[in-house]
């Protein structure tokens, strides 16, 4: 069985099949022996250390941990498209609120010129202020919301003109 | 049946917790222990939550906003009245350092389980606390002496002081309205960003500033007093390592402590406690700087997240003795003659993302199991099908761990982190892995600054993603024939594994 996921838009094909009570699975010629180990668990051996994994499928994402390291890969439906990822992966000319929350200070106008990793907005959320960073240099285009609205995350709160 | 009389004393008749999350589960638990019948009160975004299910009876109390439900005074204490609850305990956060709120129980007749309000206030206000502490010969960093007003207040103190300078809210606590200013051109900024969150979480936007001691240790002190003029300390904890000011991993005893250290800091606490007229449990929260010299910093006037660590090395269950010294009696006789045996470390499981800048993570746990064995204990408010809002305080659960020394507690704190499982949000448990593991912690080098100096480059974890895209596929197997369409498949040739697994131990997912 040939299974895919999508990890930071990078394609990893598996091949699965159940043997002796494990899962053997094929990655990129690497071949992990899985036992499942009861309620979404797993362990694996990895260079002769054995590490413990627990998994749950949910819609079109898997949620995975390894020793306490959280990875969210990306089921791709069956016609191709991607259809995870949610607003904003990848986006380097959009500006998303990290969670739904309020804008407490937008940072820039329209027609500032920003570089990478530089504030932009101010968003609080969970009672904490989170400070929302520029994804790349460029120009601000078009400034959504102003101060004190609400915002999710499916609307960018601020658009970029990517510099050349 | 036996005679209400031939009983030991009824401390109350029923305890309206007035809290959420693993807090308020915590307190419902003390009060099992004391056969105290319990209350709960929850929000309509709580109304499935953990410590709803776990108290006695519960009663909601309105809308998620805190302002029209947990910090709603007047209706938690009617509905304290309406249910026949003749105490309250207010946990940590929300209410619990507002003096209103024992003035007000204290009217309506209905025991606050806490100070009163008259010190709740006195140590609350951090600006006032210091003037009363110093009277009291207890030492003070350098700063204002009292609140600032104009932008030119703060910029003398700051240059007077000298720059790294610490904003703080004078009603603050957590980490909220917090900011630490290197440069004069920095200031303003600051003040007003303190300034604002104090007011968002405390409705209070006054704000203070002091010299900001460079690698210091946090190193607090846990005190009980009652009503009979008895007044202990229980030793120390270590909450050195902190992100954003707020704290993520408790230890005791700290390594820094000397026993002559222990001794003097332990004197100041209790004076702080008596000079404060304190009554109940409390914590006196310290700077200790590289040469031993202590700081009075504040008195925090609630249990504390981490009051766990101090329960697990003395034996003492600190919310047991604030409902009995609430009820009038005597620090019991274990908590008088306890001693400090073994190591005890507490990490705080919050719903954030180490790898984003903390920033809180929402969504429904859809996988959760707990670590177990002995010397682990799980404070938690959340559970397998527990939904993660935005509306309230990131903490999930603590996990706390006790062993004969601090080697020993490290290890077996990793390997509980490893084996606490929680899917469907971020948290942050790899990132504590680091921290326990990194040689700078090991060897006892935690100063508040811990995580900006020694976790900046932490390895990406992408290497990780050929495995996890593994397990994924073994996950699949196990999963019911019905349920794999559309995760995938190239092929859907049923296999034997297919038919395994229809269900999940935990929980039910619901689509």
């Amino acid at each position: 069985m040939i299974n895919e996921f999508l990890y930071k838009d990078e394609l990893i094909e598996t091949s699965v099949e159940p043997k002796d009570g494990r899962v053997e699975v094929s990655v990129n010629g690497n071949l992990y022996s899985i036992i499942p180990a009861g309620a979404n668990r797993f362990s694996v051996d990895i260079n002769g250390k054995k590490k413990t994994a627990c998994c749950i499928i949910k819609d079109n994402k898997s949620y995975v941990d390894i020793d306490g390291v959280l990875l969210e890969l990306i089921i791709p439906s069956e016609d191709g498209a991607n259809a995870g990822g949610g607003a904003g992966v990848g986006e380097k000319d959009k500006v998303y609120a990290p969670m739904p929350g309020k804008i407490v200070k937008l940072l820039v106008k329209e027609g500032d010129e920003v570089t990478a990793k530089q504030p932009l907005v101010i968003v609080e959320a969970m009672k904490m202020e989170n400070q929302v960073n520029s994804p790349s240099d460029g120009k601000v285009k078009k400034i959504n919301f102003a101060d004190g609205d609400q915002v999710d995350t499916d609307t960018p709160i601020i658009e970029l003109e990517i510099a050349e | 049946m036996v005679k209400l009389e031939n009983m030991s004393k009824k401390l109350f008749n029923k305890i309206l917790v007035s809290n959420r999350g693993e807090i308020a589960v915590r307190v419902i638990n003390a009060c099992r222990l004391l056969g105290v019948p319990t209350l709960a009160i929850y929000s309509t975004a709580d109304k499935d939550a953990v410590h709803v299910k776990a108290a006695d009876e519960a009663v909601e109390i309105g809308p998620p906003p805190p302002r029209e439900s947990y910090l709603n005074i007047d209706k938690i204490i009617q509905t304290a009245l309406e249910n026949k609850c003749d105490a309250i305990h207010p946990g940590y956060g929300f209410l619990a350092e507002n003096p209103d709120f024992p003035d007000k129980c204290k009217e309506a007749g209905v025991t606050f389980i806490g100070p009163s309000g008259e010190s709740m206030r006195l140590m609350g206000n951090k600006v006032q606390a210091r003037i009363k502490m110093s009277g009291a010969g207890v030492p003070l960093i350098p700063g204002m002496k009292a609140a600032g007003a104009t932008i030119e207040e703060f910029e003398k103190a700051a240059d007077e002081a000298g720059y790294p300078v610490l904003i703080k809210a004078a009603a603050g606590g957590g980490g909220k309205g917090m900011r630490v200013v290197k440069e004069k051109k920095d200031l303003k900024e600051s003040v007003e960003a303190a300034k604002r969150e104090a007011k968002n979480a405390f409705n209070d936007d006054t704000v203070y500033l002091e010299k900001y001691i460079e690698d210091p240790r946090h190193i607090e002190f846990q005190v009980l007093a009652d009503t009979h003029g008895n007044v202990i300390h229980l030793y120390e904890r270590e909450c050195s390592i902190q992100r954003r000011h707020q704290k993520i991993i408790e230890e005791t005893p700290s390594i820094a402590v000397t026993p002559e250290i222990r001794r003097q800091m332990g004197e100041a606490a209790v004076k702080v406690t008596q000079a404060a007229d304190y009554v109940n449990a409390g914590t006196i929260e310290f700077l200790l700087d590289k040469n031993g010299g202590f700081y009075f910093l504040e008195m925090n006037t609630r249990v504390q997240v981490e009051h766990p660590v101090t329960e697990m090395v003395t034996g003492v269950d600190l919310v047991a003795e604030q409902i009995k010294i609430a009820a009038g009696e005597k620090i019991s006789e274990s908590a008088m003659n306890a001693v400090q045996t073994g190591h005890s470390i507490e990490c705080r499981i919050y719903a954030e993302d180490a790898e984003n800048g903390f920033l809180p993570s929402s969504g429904k746990i859809l996988f959760y199991n707990e670590p177990a064995g002995p010397g682990i204990r799980v404070d938690t408010g959340v559970t397998g099908g527990t939904v993660v809002g935005v509306e309230y305080d990131p903490i999930l659960a603590k996990l706390i761990v006790f062993a004969p020394d601090r080697d020993l507690a490290i290890s077996k704190m990793i390997n509980a982190l490893k084996d606490y499982k929680i899917l469907g949000i971020k948290t942050s448990r790899k990132f504590m892995i680091d921290v326990l593991a990194h040689p700078e912690f090991k060897a006892g080098r935690t100063y508040t600054d811990f995580i900006d100096r020694n976790m900046g480059d932490r390895e990406e974890e992408a290497n990780l993603a050929e495995l996890a895209a593994a397990i994924s596929s073994a996950a699949m197997m196990t999963k019911p024939a019905l349920s794999t369409a559309g995760y995938g498949l190239k092929q859907t040739r049923l296999s034997p594994w297919q038919t395994i697994g229809a269900w999940e131990i935990g929980m039910r997912i619901s689509k």
